[in-house]
This record gives C-alpha cells, structure tokens and sequence, in this order.
C-alpha cells in the first residue's frame, strides 16, 4: 500500500492532477448527506471580541437551518435557507422575516461574511473552469493550488485559488479575487479532524483583506455526519417553533 | 393739479431738516427691501445657475426605473437610448460601489459621464487626458470626507451587472470646486466609457442631460424631466426664505409710514390757518385735501431719492463684490454659493418703487380725513381742531 | 406736583392718548420685531441644538470622523460613568445621552407577513425616566400631532408623513429592523403610540422616537449612547462659554492615542450653525439698530406734535407769568410719563407678541411648498429679557428728546406778541 503511494505521487507530479477530480474528491469528503454542526463564531470588533454559538442543521447544500444559541441576545434567532429564499426568526419580535435585496448584503451577526456569501450554494465545478497552478506547503501539509475562473457570467467571484491538502482532501486556504485580480476575501482552514471516514477543518477564518481587522473565526465543536434530520426542520413553520 | 404737486413740493422743502429724516426713516424700509430681495434674488439666480451648469443642464432624460431619490432603483434603472434619440443629450451612468481609503469602508455612487460633454461643469477633459489607469474625479466635500488629495490611489470595489465582484485601484486625477451638494458628496465621476467596461452595460446610461437644443419627444421606458421641474425644490427653499423676510421689512415700512401719518397729520393740525387761507381763496376742501395727500406721498419719493443716494452705492457694491457666506450649504443639501452677488430687477425695484409710494399715499390720505370735516372759518382762527 | 402732571394728563386726551398710542405703537413694533427677527433666524440654531447637537456634544474620537456614515458601532460605551464625570465637571450644563440610528419599519398584515416598509431614522432621548427634560427640549407636547407621547417601554412615536406613508395610526404595531451595535441583524416589535409634526419636512418624513433604554436594548448598546449633548441651564448658547467647557474636556481626554476616547464639541463647531450664529449677532444687531433710529424719529415727531400742538396753552401760560423754564420742566416730566406709560404698554404688547410667536408661532408651511430642508415651516419669535429694554429705553428716550426739542420753541417766544397771538 506504501509503496503503491510512493509511487503514485511521481506519477501524479508528472502528470499534473485533473482539478476536476481533485474538486470532487473534496466534495466526497466534506459534502455529507445530511450534517448537524455546533460551532461558534467569533467576531472580532473594532473594540470588542464577540463569540457567537450555534447549531445548524442542513441536508445537501439547498437546504438548511440554524439556531443561535448564545450569547442570551442572539439566543432563539433562528435562519432558514431553501435554495434561493433566506428567512430569519426573531423571537423578540416574534416575526419571520424574509432577507431579500440589499438586506442580503449585510454582515451576518457583524462578522466579515454577508448573507449573500453564505448564500452560495453551486458546485464549484459547475460555476467555474479548474486549473493546478501548482503544489504548496500550508502547515506543514503538501497542497495543490487550484486556480478556479467563472465559466457563467452570475458569480460574485470571478477567480478562485484553493490550497487542497494532497492526502486528506481538505481546503486549507482560499482566496476569492476581484475581475481585475484584486484579492477581496481570504479563508483559512485549520484543526483538521477526522469525523468518521471524513476529514473536516474544525477552524476556519475567514477575513475581507480590504478592510482592517481580523475577521472572523468559525469553530466546529461538534460535527455529526449522515444522520436524519426531521424533514419539518426545512419548514418556515419550524423558525417559530 | 401741477399746482398741487408744486405746492407739497415747496411745503416739504420748507421744512427743511425735519422733511429730511422723515424720509430717511421711509427709506431705511425701501433699501432694506431692494436690499434683501436683491439678495435673495441673487441667490437664487446663482443656485439655478450652478444646479444648470453642474447637473440639471436644460432636462435630464431618465430611464424610468431610475429614481435618483432611491439609492435601490439604481440595480436596474438603466438602458440603452436608440441611437437616433441621442442627440443633444449627455449620458451618465449611475452604479454603486465601495471604496476603501485607508481601510475605512465608504460606500459611494459611481458617475461614469461622458467624456467629451461640454453640457455640465464637471470637468470629464480631466478624465480624458489622465495617463492614470483608473482616473477619477471628486468634489472637494466628498475629497475631504475621505481623506484624499489629488495623485492619491484608492481602492474601488463594486460589482458588474451579474453581481460578480471587481476592484481597481483607481487615481484621483482632479478635485472640483462646486457649490452643488448633489453632484459632490458620496460620488465619484469617471468616464462613461470605463464605467460602461466595468459594469458590463455596455452602451448603456442611467440619464441623460440635454443642452440647450435638445427637443424632447416621447421615448417609450424613458421620461424627460425639464429644467423648470428639476429646479422647482431649489426656487422653492430659496423662497421660503423670502416669505420669512417678509414680515421683516412690512414691519418697517409700517414703521416708516406711522412716521408720514403722525407728521401728515401734525401738519394739518399746525397749518389750520393755512387751510382755512386755502378755502377762503377759492380751493375746495377736496383740492386741499389732494395736496396734502401729495405731500405725503411726495415723502416717499424723497425717501427713494434718498434711499437712492446712500442704497445706490450699497446695491452696486453688492453686485460687483457680493457678499460672502463663510460656509456652504453642502450639509443642509441646499446649494449656496460662498460669495452671494445681489441681482436687482426692474421688476422688483419698481415694485418696491410702486409699494412705497402708494402706502404712503394712502396713509397720508388717512391723515387727512379731518380736513373734510372742518369748519372754514374756525381753521382760519387755528382753532378747527 | 406729580398728581398734577397726572390730573393734566388724565384730563386732557390729546395731551396723553395720542402720543401714548404712538410711543405704544412704536414700542410695540420694536419690541415684536426685534423678537421676531431674534426668534426667525435663531429658531433653524435652537432647533438643531434641540434635535441634534445641543450646545456642546461628547461623541467618540472615531464617530466625529464618520459622522455623516452615523456610525452606531462607534458609540460612546460605559456612560454612567461619563455622565457621572460631565455632571461634576460641568454643572452649569444639563446632559442628555441620546442615540441616533437608521433601519426600517415593516408593517404586518394579519398573519404576520410584511405588508409595508420604509427607511426610518431612529432618535432614542430618555423619555420614561422622568428625570430630564427631553420631552420639552424637543417640544414634544406642541409637536404631537396624534395619540400620546410614550409612556412605557415598547412605545414610539413617529413623523406624521412617516406615518401618513406607511399608512400607521396610533396603537398599531410596526417592528424595527437594523443592525445592533455589533452589526447582528435585529428586529424588536413597537406599538405606535402617536405621530409628531415638526414642521421640518427631513424629519417628519422619516422620525421615530423611542425611550432611550428601548434603543439600547435593540441596538444592543448596553450603557452607550450615539452622543452625549450638553444644554447650558442658562437656557441660552454662549458661544465662548461653550468653546470654553469644549477645550476644558477635551484637554482632559487628549493625549490618548484610542480612537474611542470622548469628545467634546461645541454648537458653532458645526460650520453651518457656526454660520448662522455670526449672521444672527451681525444681522439683528443691524436691523435692531436701524429700527431704534427709526422710532426715534418716529417719538421725535410725536414729541414735536405734542409740544408744538399746546402752542397756545403754553402762549397763555407764559402770559400768565410762568417761567419759561418752568413751563419747559413740567413738560420734560409729562413727556416721562406719557414715555413710560406709552413704552410700558408697547413693550408689553410687544412681549405678548414674542411670547405667542414663541409659543404658537406661525405655519408658513402651506406657502411652503417642496423641500424645504433647513427652513422651519412655523415662524416664531423669542423672547430674551432684554427686550423689555430695547423697545422701553428708545421709547422713553425719544419721546423725552423729542419733547426737549420740540420745547425749545417755548424759549424763542416773546412775551409782547403773545396777546397778538392769542387773539387770533
């Protein structure tokens, strides 16, 4: 087994990987059916540091629902994403409602991530040409640095580059860039764990480089894969439960 | 009736000083009027000017889905004019975008205008001739707001017709002077072409400005605002002022013309005899009334020669040197130049000329109504009153 | 001898109403007016330190630099303690932390689904305390237009066109959505409790009011606050008196490189109404003393009329062996007199006049028509104690110079042609 490696990564250096495999390798590892994750988010202010827990329920990447938990402000607020359409619960209003326009440029929670960024849901293989610009060590882990261009015309991004971890096929870094080249946005992936035959990064900032500050960390506490969730959580009804 | 004018003209000469400062009491209230009204009037006249040659030009042709008023019509309030409706018309494209000085975050409205117009002030040669890979243009408000100065690079975020993000680092190539708010604060001028380019609508504009020989004609998804209309909120704030004023100066023509009552109406009681003499030779009392009437409004005459002597020098001096505002009205959203220089029309001055003299002569015709009351022979002792 | 002047006065008519009326009539004017044209140019002054920069304002180091963004995430945080420190520091101001933020109103139908949305501006003032004076500062009861003035927790009130346009009367339920402080996305439900109308079109279109603790629990500004404003308890701004407070606190706080650290402005710091502060004092200065020249002569000629009118009572009583200077004396004393009493009654009338535009004033809004941004829609006039000086001394003194004036006639007679005189 061994030695079929050593002799497989010759092999693949020479050839230069098909992108295209490598992006579907990593949706193997990290797009599960179903996912329950609980995580927090820490928002790094202008004068303050914030974390922000939850729990979010999804199923493919179409649907899904979050819960905050903490602190007592956000607690109960929950969010539900079918496809297109975002609906946010508030309990001290009691009200749902739907985030469309230019609500969906604002920042989720005063993080450096708008409504619209979480929005995403395509597959990148479906928005955009791939292409291995080349191998990189990130953290002491062998990457290859994807180069991603749009191949429709209606994606915030118009270029990509991911650093994909060659053993564990996990994204350790990536970076979104303007048309014109310009780098807009950075994400950076680390705590890689083992969840099952999955590998998954528990920490990941993520940081709009244009404006000062550090960003924001998302951090997976716990991390359930593949299990069944109750259809009436993807239900509008279930925001006022 | 000559007579009569020659007489009050000869009464009033005679009283010498006191004739005098009564008309200069009434002419405080006649240069302050022409005075404040040229002003105003002056303002205004400037405030249309700078609102035509900046921004309004003589129309502005818009897209019917763009509402300058509503920052969320901007998305899709815009298209493409057919060709053979452009002529005489400027086009703008409005889009938003971001820019980042020194890490600050600065939401701004994009202008791309055309480069080669000569419709509005903005001064698009700039954006012409700059070598500067993006060259862009700000108002001096919106310069100071964000911290920059002409040669400084800035970061210029915005999005393109399919929301896919783009930045430049754009170059600030030339700061304009301008009184008009609307065409300075949170905007950013560059070509139309380079905005078309990184937007994607190629070819296309939000509105147009026409000039002067522009003829509007129906456009179907396009609607022509003319000038008047685009000038309505602008003559309007600038008249309210005037209503204001108003009261102001009525109370001191009201003031000026007790003093013509109180002195009409002092001198008939002093000149009993001399009515009395007037009768007895023949006058009617109608004829005595008519010429104290005439001395009356013959004090405001003098008191616009008067007004005339010391206003005419004031009023010239306001319209060649103006008066300077040492701050602009950029924050309240009102245009308003730095130097106001006063605009006197014929219209107002004789108006103001025709509102004297028929005030006072009513009044002084108050303050003879006892003459028709009284007694011949007793007037000729002094003692009718 | 004073109850003779009276007797004299009282019995003869042309002797006291008429120059009485006139000096009251002038008096009147002068004292209206100069009110008026105080209260017209300074009300655009009064009510922007009323609505939003007091007299001096404390705002953070960063928030005066993004001001026109209205920042909230730039707060000023910990304001017991601030407050606290201004009040010991400060005494001679009141201090009011209030909390300016943009967001939009939704409108439900029956089930709960938007039916109507529009941009607001909130304002949050202490209004449930009880402890300031924030209602009157802000005119509250004069403004209200419909319903009442908050009076608990989840209470606002909104503009009358606001209301008008999202078509909301009293008792209706509207939720707020924004961003907290910390940028979160909140929405929190308001019942309106009436609608305001300030008469300045920028406000009435887009205001709502809300109790101070109401905001910052929405905005999730714990003991923050946008700014904190000053108002001197003197009821009046003084310029150097603020430039001074200014320059006292922020000495106080400078040295710090933190960009959250308070600071103080003053009124005049803000160049617009530093502005219309400078054409205040040069302007009613000019008009108010063009008008004291003008009753002036205005009370001379009655001063004249009233001397030169007694021509014949004076001609007998010089013939009946008065001094002349006594005749001269007695009449300077009436024209004290009538001066004061006519001034006395002017300037009372006039005060009343100052005192109802102040109060009442008058709505120019329907020649008003369009944007009318800056201009207050209602004229008003103010009253400040030296108006019942301003009218009064002229008065008073003119009408006594006019009578001196007017008098020295009585010295050029000579006693042989009285009795031809007389005859007449």
């Amino acid at each position: 087994m061994k030695l079929f490696i050593l002799l497989l990564v010759p092999f693949l250096w020479a050839q230069s990987p098909d992108p295209y495999v490598i992006l579907d390798r990593v949706d193997q590892n990290m797009l599960s059916t179903t996912k329950i994750l609980e995580g927090k988010m820490i928002v790094y202010g202008k004068r303050n540091t914030r974390t922000i827990t939850f729990r979010s329920y999804s199923e493919g990447i179409d649907k899904s629902f979050t819960e905050y938990l903490s602190p007592a402000r956000e607690a109960g607020t929950k969010m539900l994403k079918l496809k297109d359409n975002l609906w946010i619960y508030s309990p001290a209003a009691d009200r749902t409602i739907q985030i469309s326009g230019h609500m969906l440029k604002q920042s989720v929670m005063g993080s450096d991530m708008s409504y619209e960024d979480m929005m995403e849901d395509r597959k990148l293989k479906d928005v955009y040409y791939a292409t291995v610009k080349g191998e990189e060590t990130v953290d002491g882990h062998a990457c290859w640095i994807l180069e991603l261009n749009a191949k429709v015309k209606e994606v915030a991004y118009e270029k990509m580059k991911i650093w994909v971890d060659q053993q564990r096929y996990v994204p350790l870094r990536e970076e979104l860039y303007a048309k014109s080249g310009q780098l807009l946005k950075r994400a950076v992936f680390s705590d890689v764990q083992r969840f099952g035959s999955r590998w998954y990064p528990t920490k990941i900032n993520y940081r709009d480089v244009l404006k000062k500050g550090k960003g924001t960390d998302f951090i997976v506490t716990r991390l359930k894969l593949d299990v069944i969730i109750d259809p009436y959580m993807f239900t509008k009804a279930a925001l006022r439960r | 009736m000559i007579l009569v004018w020659k007489l009050a003209y000869k009464n009033l000469i005679r009283a010498g000083l006191k004739t005098w400062l009564n008309a200069l009491a009434l002419s405080f209230a006649f240069v302050l009027i022409i005075f404040y009204n040229g002003m105003i009037d002056g303002w205004n006249m400037e405030a249309r000017q700078d609102a035509v040659e900046w921004d309004y030009g003589y129309g502005h042709l818009r897209n019917a889905g763009y509402d300058p008023a509503d920052p969320f019509s901007i998305q899709d309030g815009h298209g493409i004019l057919p060709e053979p409706f452009r002529k005489d018309l400027t086009p703008v494209l409005v889009w938003q975008g971001t820019i980042y000085p020194q890490g600050r975050m600065m939401p701004v409205l994009i202008k791309g205008i055309e480069v080669n117009q000569e419709t509005v002030k903005i001064p698009s040669e700039i954006l012409k001739t700059s070598t500067a890979g993006y060259p862009v243009l700000l108002g001096r408000k919106m310069a100071e707001s964000a911290g920059l100065k002409k040669g400084d690079p800035v970061l210029l975020r915005w999005r393109d017709k399919n929301g896919t993000f783009d930045a430049v680092e754009a170059t600030v190539v030339g700061i304009f002077e301008t009184n008009v708010p609307f065409v300075d604060g949170g905007q950013l001028w560059m070509s139309l072409k380079t905005l078309q380019e990184m937007t994607g609508l190629h070819d296309e504009a939000s509105f147009y400005i026409a000039n002067e020989a522009y003829v509007p004609e129906p456009i179907d998804g396009w609607t022509f605002i003319d000038q008047e209309t685009l000038l309505k909120p602008v003559t309007d704030l600038i008249n309210a002022k005037k209503y204001g004023a108003a009261i102001m100066y009525l109370l001191l023509l009201a003031i000026g013309l007790l003093v013509i009552f109180d002195t009409q109406a002092f001198a008939i009681f002093r000149r009993q005899k001399e009515i009395g003499t007037h009768i007895a030779m023949g006058m009617t009392k109608g004829e005595v009334i008519r010429m104290f009437t005439a001395e009356g409004a013959m004090y405001s005459i003098f008191a616009i020669v008067l007004g005339g002597l010391y206003g005419t020098p004031l009023f010239i001096y306001l319209a060649k040197n103006g008066i300077s505002f040492p701050v602009s009205g950029d924050t309240m959203g009102i245009i308003i130049a730095p130097t106001i220089y006063s605009v006197y029309s014929a219209a107002l001055i004789v108006k103001t000329f025709l509102l004297l003299v028929i005030s006072a002569t009513l009044v002084s015709l108050l303050a003879t109504r006892k003459i028709a009351t009284m007694n011949p022979v007793e007037a000729l002792k002094g003692k009718a009153l | 001898m004073i109850k003779f002047i009276f007797t004299g006065l009282l019995r003869d008519k042309s002797r006291s109403l008429l120059p009485i009326l006139v000096i009251m009539i002038g008096v009147f004017l002068t004292v209206g007016m100069t009110g008026y044209i105080r209260g017209f140019i300074e009300d655009f002054v009064d009510q922007n330190a009323r609505l939003q920069t007091g007299h001096v304002n404390v705002v953070t180091k960063a928030y005066a630099q993004n001001e026109s963004l209205m920042p909230i995430d730039l707060a000023l945080l910990g304001i017991d303690t601030l407050m606290k420190k201004l009040e010991t520091d400060f005494p001679g101001y009141t201090w009011s932390p209030r909390i300016n933020f943009g967001g939009m109103l939704d409108v439900p139908d029956e089930s709960g689904e938007s039916k109507k949305q529009g941009p607001v501006m909130g304002m949050a003032v202490d209004l449930l305390s009880g402890k300031t004076d924030e209602i009157n500062r802000l005119n509250l009861h004069t403004a209200l237009a419909e319903g009442h003035i908050p009076e608990a927790s989840g209470e606002v009130i909104i503009g009358e066109e606001l209301a008008r346009k999202l078509d909301l009367h009293p008792g209706d339920k509207v939720t707020f959505i924004g961003s907290t402080m910390e940028g979160s996305l909140t929405f929190r439900n308001f019942t309106v409790s009436g609608t305001i109308r300030y008469g300045v079109r920028q406000m009435d279109n887009v205001i709502m009011l809300l109790d101070l603790k109401d905001a910052q629990a929405l905005l999730d500004m714990e003991n923050g606050a946008t700014q904190i404003l000053g108002y001197s308890k003197q009821g009046v701004y003084f310029d150097e008196e603020a430039a001074r407070t200014r320059d006292a606190f922020n000495k106080k706080y400078a040295g710090s490189g933190d960009q959250f650290i308070p600071v103080m402005r003053s009124l005049s710091d803000e160049p617009t109404l530093g502005y219309y502060l400078t054409y205040i004092n040069s302007f009613s200065g000019l008009m108010i003393f063009i008008l004291i020249v003008i009753m002036s002569i205005v009370l001379w000629n009655a001063g004249l009329l009233g001397g030169l009118r007694r021509y014949n009572e004076f001609g007998i009583r010089l013939a009946m062996g008065e001094e002349k200077g006594h005749v001269y004396k007695m009449l300077l004393y009436e024209a004290l007199f009538t001066g004061i009493i006519g001034s006395v009654f002017g300037t009372l009338l006039g005060v009343a006049l100052t005192l109802f535009l102040q109060y009442k004033g008058i709505d120019i809004s329907g020649m008003v028509q369009g944007g009318a941004m800056i201009m207050p829609n209602i004229i008003r006039a103010k009253f400040s104690p030296d108006l019942l000086s301003v009218g009064f001394i002229p008065g008073v003194a003119a009408m006594v110079i006019g009578t001196m004036l007017s008098g020295i006639a009585i010295f050029k007679r000579e006693t042989a042609k009285l009795i031809k005189e007389l005859e007449i």
